[in-house]
């Protein structure tokens, strides 16, 4: 498996985001980056995964913690860091820094720093494809807290109502902030999705890249062809605390051991070899992409008011 | 636009006073006004989505949208579910992928469900990502009044979301502005834009330029609807008109000119032309259809005062509703809303200088029973 081309270029993909992120990490102290960060580390194998099968016209709804899908919808990552950074070269010119990045030339359709609001951007886009006969398919991405929130079952409602080219995409990482999904939901997530009359996936192992790529290419493809909406959770860990570089292990709320654990699954942790083969282009990249971000200018006084309305 | 009206008012007859655009020869109701440029943004536009609860239904949003569905298909004039939030969202990731949405709130309380939508997210999607994403989009927000519309079918949000950087929010006084803003909104401008229409003008007659004559015109900004050189009156929507019917009301029984202003686009009015008539007049009266503390009255006001305040030369008076939410016993909602009486007695007041001025006041008559011309339930 770990040989094969596919294995080899999500692994790669998904390297690519956490080693980006870990600069983030290094750069942060030095406060170049005057942005929250919410960090995908941990989770990266579920963007690669649910991207690799869409076309740039598909379209990706997000949320806060987005780089890892900004980058594998294919988000231009000199702009990504240059908008970290707050410089008009950014992909926001400098006005969205990490919670709402977007690319639009490559689908990535923004993201939003107020849980599951953007769930209703997926249907609409979805409605608008199906209106106006487009073939692409339209991914919201949220997690499992946003399905406390009433917008979401909306959303849910009116996709199925009107039979829509959408994929609810679950990231559940069992976490809202420092909440516990059990000591949030009286439900259980899939269960009830189900009942609202679309057909639910559930993938458990959200580590693993191949799994998520392959039962997401199968979901892109029936949504491609059926126009009728999906529903699929991927479990996954959030390695780091909710925002912010570090790690919050001794605050209590959660236990080493499941990242421990977690860890012992996750391929970019086991395959050292594989990591140290493509470690130096990766980094070399985002050398030049840092480079860019911090060679170029700050937004002009003009910015302030351009694109109000 | 700047424009000069010179219109008879017939309120209590068939055809309103209002702003009009250029000499008006046609008579069409609010109502038509508004189910017109629906039906022509239908026509014109395949990207056009009505979206809102009952638009497909027998009675129409008032009318506004009867037969649209049936005409044009159900996916493009569509019921929704009880979900303004959802629904907003929608509309905004519709728009985000090729169509224009026109959502409806038969009652604008009703949109305080979909705040988040509105001013999270429509507001900002432009600004947020640097210019990458425009949002155009229609919301169409109805204010009611009368028939014991009570506290949570009566407000006027205006100045809620004209607060909000990013929004376009009208307020069409007559047919003839909402046919001069919707069409050219549709057409040509690019975010999401809020329109305020009072259900009290629905059923009203006014003076259109024909089709036939029909020009582009700019939809925002305010209109000069009446000039006068003793007092200018800034009003919004319905409130034009009493503008309008008091200041003809003080033409007949005095040689008071009241110059009215139709501030139309609340989020960005034309300040200019408002400076221009106050240091002309130097007496300000602000009618509005809100309430005041922080509103469309309290902002007229900023900006008078931080331009030019010296040009006034008694202190500006404001009307707009009682600091109370809307009641429903008739005897207290004619005492929340101000009337002509009021109106034209603040205006006489405040150009003579004199407390007791000796003119005659119009009867009192609550504004409803003026305009209204049908009784609930509805």
């Amino acid at each position: 498996m770990e040989n094969s081309q596919k294995f080899c270029e999500l692994f790669f993909q998904a390297l690519r985001i956490r080693l980006v992120e870990e600069r983030i990490i290094e750069l942060y102290p030095s406060d170049g980056i005057q942005s929250p960060v919410h960090l995908s580390i941990g989770q990266e194998a579920v963007a690669v995964g649910a991207c690799r099968n869409l076309k740039k016209t598909d379209l990706v709804f997000c949320t806060y913690r987005s780089h890892a899908f900004y980058l594998a919808k294919g988000g231009n990552l000199p702009e990504m860091f240059a908008e970290l950074y707050g410089k008009v070269a950014g992909c926001a010119r400098g006005k969205a820094g990490s919670m709402h990045l977007a690319a639009p030339e490559v689908g990535l359709m923004g993201a939003s720093a107020v849980v599951a609001s953007t769930i209703p951007h997926a249907v609409g886009a979805a409605l608008a494809a199906k209106r106006l006969g487009h073939d692409q398919v339209v991914v919201g991405v949220f997690g499992d807290g946003a399905t406390e929130e009433g917008v979401y079952h909306e959303s849910l409602n009116f996709a199925v109502l009107h039979r829509l080219p959408v994929v609810f995409l679950c990231e559940n990482n069992g976490l809202a902030v420092h909440s516990s999904q059990k000591s949030r939901q009286g439900y259980n997530i899939l269960e009830h999705a189900r009942s609202y009359g679309l057909p639910v996936y559930q993938i458990a192992e959200g580590y693993d890249f191949v799994k998520v790529a392959d039962t997401m290419s199968g979901i892109t493809q029936h949504v491609r062809l059926t126009r009728e909406p999906v529903f699929v959770e991927i479990r996954t860990y959030r390695y780091k605390e909710h925002v912010g570089p570090g790690e919050d292990f001794m605050c209590g709320y959660r236990k080493t051991e499941e990242w421990l654990a977690w860890k012992q699954q996750d391929p970019l942790e086991q395959y050292v070899n594989l990591a140290e083969t493509f470690r130096p282009a990766i980094l070399k990249e985002i050398d030049k992409a840092v480079h860019f971000a911090m060679s170029s200018p700050f937004p002009s006084v003009e910015e302030l008011l351009r694109d109000v309305v | 636009m700047l424009c000069n009206a010179s219109v008879t008012s017939r309120v209590n007859g068939q055809v309103a006073s209002g702003p009009r655009g250029r000499a008006g020869t046609e008579i069409m109701s609010y109502r038509d006004a508004l189910h017109w440029t629906m039906q022509d943004a239908l026509q014109r536009h395949d990207s056009v989505l009505i979206l809102g609860q009952g638009v497909d239904d027998h009675k129409g949003i008032f009318g506004s949208t009867t037969g649209l569905s049936q005409a044009f298909g159900a996916d493009r004039v569509m019921d929704t579910p009880l979900a303004e939030e959802g629904m907003t969202g929608v509309a905004i990731g519709a728009a985000l992928n090729g169509l224009y949405p026109i959502q409806t709130h038969i009652r604008a309380d009703f949109s305080l469900l979909a705040m988040n939508q509105i001013i999270n997210l429509a507001a900002k999607y432009k600004y947020m990502f640097g210019g990458r994403f425009d949002v155009p989009m229609l919301i169409r927000m109805i204010v009611g009044r009368s028939w014991g519309q009570g506290a949570q079918h009566s407000q006027s949000l205006q100045s809620l979301f004209a607060h909000i950087p990013g929004l376009q929010i009208v307020m069409p006084s007559s047919s003839q502005s909402i046919l001069d803003t919707y069409p050219a909104v549709i057409d040509h401008y690019r975010g999401p834009v809020i329109s305020f229409e009072h259900r009290l003008m629905y059923d009203l007659q006014f003076y259109v330029a024909p089709q036939s004559t029909q020009q582009e015109t700019e939809p925002f900004g305010s209109r000069l609807v009446r000039p006068g050189e003793e007092v200018t009156i800034v009003a919004t929507s319905i409130m034009v008109l009493e503008a309008m019917r008091a200041a003809e009301h003080l033409a007949l029984v005095s040689d008071i000119q009241c110059e009215v202003i139709d501030l139309h686009c609340v989020s960005s009015p034309d300040w200019d032309l408002v400076m221009h008539s106050v240091e002309k007049t130097g007496r300000l009266v602000v009618a509005d259809t809100s309430w005041r503390e922080y509103g469309v009255c309290a902002e007229v006001c900023r900006v008078v005062a931080e331009r030019n305040p010296g040009c006034l030369k008694a202190p500006v008076v404001t009307l707009g509703m009682q600091p109370a939410p809307c009641p429903t016993a008739k005897c207290l909602e004619d005492l929340f809303y101000p009337d002509l009486r009021q109106l034209v007695d603040a205006l006489a007041v405040l150009v003579t200088g004199k407390e007791i001025h000796g003119l005659p006041l119009p009867d009192t008559q609550s504004m409803a029973d003026v305009y209204k011309r049908f009784k609930g339930p509805f």
